[in-house]
């Protein structure tokens, strides 16, 4: 058991939807009183066992609202668990919604200070490779502009780049190839390739399958918060795509933008192929 | 749950680093900068020595250094709780990016308004080298008293950075304790001026007992009696340990209320 990366126990977690959020004491008051109802509780993610080994890129697929974020912040220590348990062997970063947190009045160079300290990782370390981390993510010239005058490609280019060079034990990527032009965005796959090759564990999330199908080990498709299929990227996108049903723009939609990071790719796949030989 | 106690042990190093941004942050594209701390106090010292000189005429020996010397006192108080109280608001893309330990920005609130005091006490030392008066050995207790005081803005400013997420009311009633709490200390006022009635309930205040200190050990050169001391570190080491305990039932499920 013991050599899993991460590993999830039933992990379960119930947010209360409020239809009219009340966050005064006031309100809260008068609530009572009037005894209405006004919340229900929203099952997210039920009974969720899994495990990540080292070395391993495991993907996790499934519909907005699933609980693929909610998840991915537990297994972070963002949000805490109703029940069940997460082991994480080392330390982990997690780059969910485009970002590790940045502040906007602070430059690049103090961002990539503050988000790694608070992570857990030392200030001497990071001094070694602040300019490694600023030139991975091509923003010599921007090294001490503010964060709120970047774009949001320039904003995911630093906090991929500063999570990829501090070097954690897990990685956890939540569509990081939304934004990034085709060339950073084959920077990120051969990144995520070498951090695989160092025995490192990397969850990933996307809504394109093409990465998803290529790049990962395993795959887990939730469905409404419980485990839809836990198996290999074939299966599980089969599962996830039998399940959509009525609903296949998922596979619509790719081949039309990504075609060039579909070709880039397979060249790498076939090269890496070649390689091995 | 040791643990949370140990994870801000650990993370003790952090809030350094966490309130000099924050000090960065709060002065940016300000042509005064960090001067704001020192125009601030002096502004507020001239108009209540205008007021309470002129108008009121009270006659308190050394008044402008007793003024300034409660105004900072208050100040640091009055910072480090309430940047505390947007310290975890206005940091929610961060809380629901990356985990780190919640007690830091709390906390860190309160470095940051120690840093202000150290820049203020120097203000304190011209205005007593322009006045020409020369305090006795006992200011040497004066860095003590402040860092009881430091124990009770941490104590206060910790379960207000998680409270105002949890309840909106928390910046509106905290608003109005601290603008109470102006004129409820002996800032521009010598404390037995109060009724006797109204000093029996106000000596229960901490911020009374720990400026009535500074005032002694600064002005005075007498040394805080027993009963003095022995009453604020136990009051604030009270507060402190239900702040904790506030900040402790609500920590772990915060950055789901962001």
């Amino acid at each position: 058991m013991s050599d899993y990366a991460v590993s999830v126990k039933h992990v379960s977690k119930k947010f209360r939807l409020f239809h009219e959020k009340r966050d005064s004491i006031y309100e809260s008051a008068a609530g009572f009183f009037q005894k209405k109802r006004h919340s229900e509780i929203l099952q997210t993610l039920d009974d969720i066992s899994f495990n990540v080994k080292h070395g391993e890129i495991f993907g996790i697929i499934g519909r907005n609202g699933d609980g693929k974020t909610t998840l991915l912040r537990i297994i972070s220590k963002i949000y805490s668990a109703d029940s069940g348990s997460v082991d994480v062997k080392g330390t982990v970063i997690p780059v969910l919604s485009l970002g590790l947190g940045f502040h906007p009045e602070l430059t690049a160079i103090s961002n990539i200070y503050q988000s790694s300290i608070l992570l857990g990782f030392k200030k001497g370390d990071i001094s070694k490779r602040v300019n490694e981390i600023i030139k991975f993510a091509e923003l010599e010239k921007f090294a001490d502009t503010k964060i709120k005058n970047f774009s949001a490609g320039m904003q995911m280019r630093l906090a991929f780049a500063t999570s990829v060079l501090v070097d954690p034990d897990v990685l956890i990527l939540d569509e990081v190839f939304a934004v990034g032009d085709i060339n950073f965005q084959k920077k990120c796959f051969d990144t995520i390739m070498s951090f695989k090759k160092r025995g490192k564990a990397i969850i990933f999330v996307s809504h394109d399958m093409t990465p998803i199908r290529n790049f990962c080990d395993t795959v887990m498709f939730l469905k409404e918060g419980k485990v839809g299929k836990i198996g290999s990227p074939e299966e599980s996108i089969a599962a996830y795509v039998d399940y959509l049903g009525k609903h296949p723009e998922i596979t619509a939609k790719k081949g039309s933008v990504l075609t060039d990071l579909e070709k880039y790719e397979k060249d790498y796949l076939s090269r890496l192929k070649k390689q091995n030989k | 749950m040791t643990s949370i106690r140990e994870e801000m042990w650990k993370t003790r190093g952090i809030l350094f680093n966490f309130a000099i941004s924050d000090l960065r942050i709060r002065y940016r594209n300000s042509i005064l900068g960090v001067l704001w701390s020192f125009v601030e106090p002096l502004l507020l010292l001239a108009v209540l020595f205008i007021v309470f000189s002129t108008m009121f005429k009270f006659e308190i020996p050394n008044f402008p250094i007793y003024l300034l010397l409660g105004i900072i006192t208050w100040n640091f108080f009055k910072n480090g709780t309430t940047f505390a109280l947007n310290s975890l608001t206005n940091r929610s893309s961060l809380m629901t990016q990356i985990y780190f330990p919640r007690s830091i920005p709390g906390l860190s609130a309160g470095i940051t308004a120690a840093i202000m005091l150290i820049f203020e006490l120097m203000v304190l030392g011209i205005f007593m080298a322009a006045f020409q008066f020369t305090p006795t050995i006992t200011i040497l207790l004066l860095p003590l008293i402040l860092g009881l005081q430091l124990l009770l803005v941490l104590g206060v400013a910790l379960p207000l950075s998680v409270l105002n997420v949890k309840f909106k009311d928390t910046e509106f009633i905290w608003g109005i304790v601290v603008h109470a709490g102006f004129f409820l200390t002996p800032i521009f006022y010598q404390f037995d001026m109060l009724p006797q009635a109204i000093q029996d309930v106000l000596q229960f205040s901490p911020m009374v007992q720990v400026l009535t200190m500074a005032h002694h050990v600064v002005l005075y050169g007498i040394l805080p009696s027993v009963n003095t001391v022995l009453y604020s570190v136990g009051s604030i080491l009270g507060i402190t340990a239900i702040g904790y305990l506030i900040f402790r039932k609500y920590q772990a499920r915060i950055a789901e209320e962001m």
